[in-house]
């Protein structure tokens, strides 16, 4: 808890100045988790937001201050479905998205050294976006809590208030299936795949990249 | 297999590591409270026109009974005579009755 519980009762009782320290404790962790829940860095505050919202407007439902954790959780993770869903509503605007995205982590970056990182890191979150696209958004979700962000079975269990045998095998599931879309992408010669987590990944994106130069040079020829 | 298990468990190590917790902007309180502040008002402009609806019902229900319902119900009146010529109605019938009973005994 980054919080004592004192003060959540006291936000639970309509305190709003304990409401801010409470959203003040928790934003940066709950953002971190939108982050790599919906892997959109520009709509991850609107998210957020839309979190604590719903916080400040459900709170006096919350019966303990001991289950918080929790209940903080759910509510991210249902604002991350509903943002999800939504997206998966209009895919033709993510595809401009992610351009901008790229020109924007394009801009931000200076110097060469620091540009390399970010590209590396760039093919880290396409490559896990790109597998975590070929499940549905609950077990998107699921895995990212389980294996991203480290929750154990019994804190899932409290989230989503689910027997914890049922959640194993649902994320054992999901997990056979990203496990096949990166065989996939391995088998493909996705760049990022075949050097994916090695620590000399730089060199392989390197030649990749003049692989894929070389291609779409080939392909505009 | 096992192979590919070690590397997706690396592939979520590096996913974490190339998505760290980002700083919140500088307007991020600001903002949630303004959003706050407008749902708040938004649910107490709901309240405030459905008291109004209530409000309005109530006195057009008031108006149609005052209007319509309470005259027709006058008009239905049981009895329409005073008392006196009630009391006399129920007089004449009592003595139809006793003289048509001295009749029998008779």
């Amino acid at each position: 808890m980054l919080v004592d519980f004192e003060l959540i009762e006291r936000a639970r009782s309509g305190d709003d100045s304990a409401f801010n320290q409470v959203v003040q404790a928790y934003r940066k962790r709950i953002l971190g988790t939108i982050a790599r829940l919906i892997g959109r860095p520009e709509d991850v505050e609107d998210v957020g937001q839309e979190v604590f919202l719903r916080l400040y407007f459900s709170l006096d439902q919350l019966r303990t201050a001991e289950v918080f954790e929790p209940w903080l959780y759910r509510l991210t993770v249902n604002a991350a479905y509903d943002y999800l869903r939504r997206q998966k509503r209009r895919p033709e605007s993510r595809m401009s998205d992610v351009s901008e995205q790229q020109v924007m982590y394009a801009d931000a970056v200076a110097g060469s050294k620091v540009r390399d990182e970010e590209e590396r890191r760039t093919k880290i979150r396409e490559l896990a976006q790109s597998l975590l696209g070929k499940v549905s958004e609950e077990d998107r979700v699921l895995l990212v809590l389980k294996e991203v962000e480290g929750r154990t079975l019994k804190e899932l269990g409290q989230i989503y208030k689910v027997n914890e045998n049922a959640l194993k095998v649902r994320l054992f599931r999901a997990r056979q299936r990203v496990l096949k879309a990166l065989q996939a992408e391995e088998a493909a010669g996705n760049p990022a795949a075949t050097a994916g987590a090695n620590a000399d990944a730089s060199s392989e994106d390197e030649a990749a990249e003049e692989n894929t130069a070389g291609e779409s040079s080939g392909g505009a020829g | 297999m096992d192979r590919m298990d070690d590397k997706l468990d690396a592939l979520w190590v590096e996913y974490r590591q190339a998505c760290p917790d980002p700083d919140p902007a500088p307007d991020f309180m600001p903002r949630l409270w303004r959003q706050i502040e407008k749902r708040r008002n938004g649910n107490a402009r709901v309240f405030r026109r459905l008291a109004q609806v209530c409000v309005m019902a109530t006195v057009a229900l008031t108006l149609l009974m005052g209007a319509v319902l309470i005259p027709r119900i006058q008009a239905e009146a049981f009895f329409a005579g005073t008392y006196a010529e009630e009391l006399a109605a129920e007089h004449i019938n009592a003595d139809y009755t006793d003289f048509l009973t001295a009749g029998d005994q008779r």
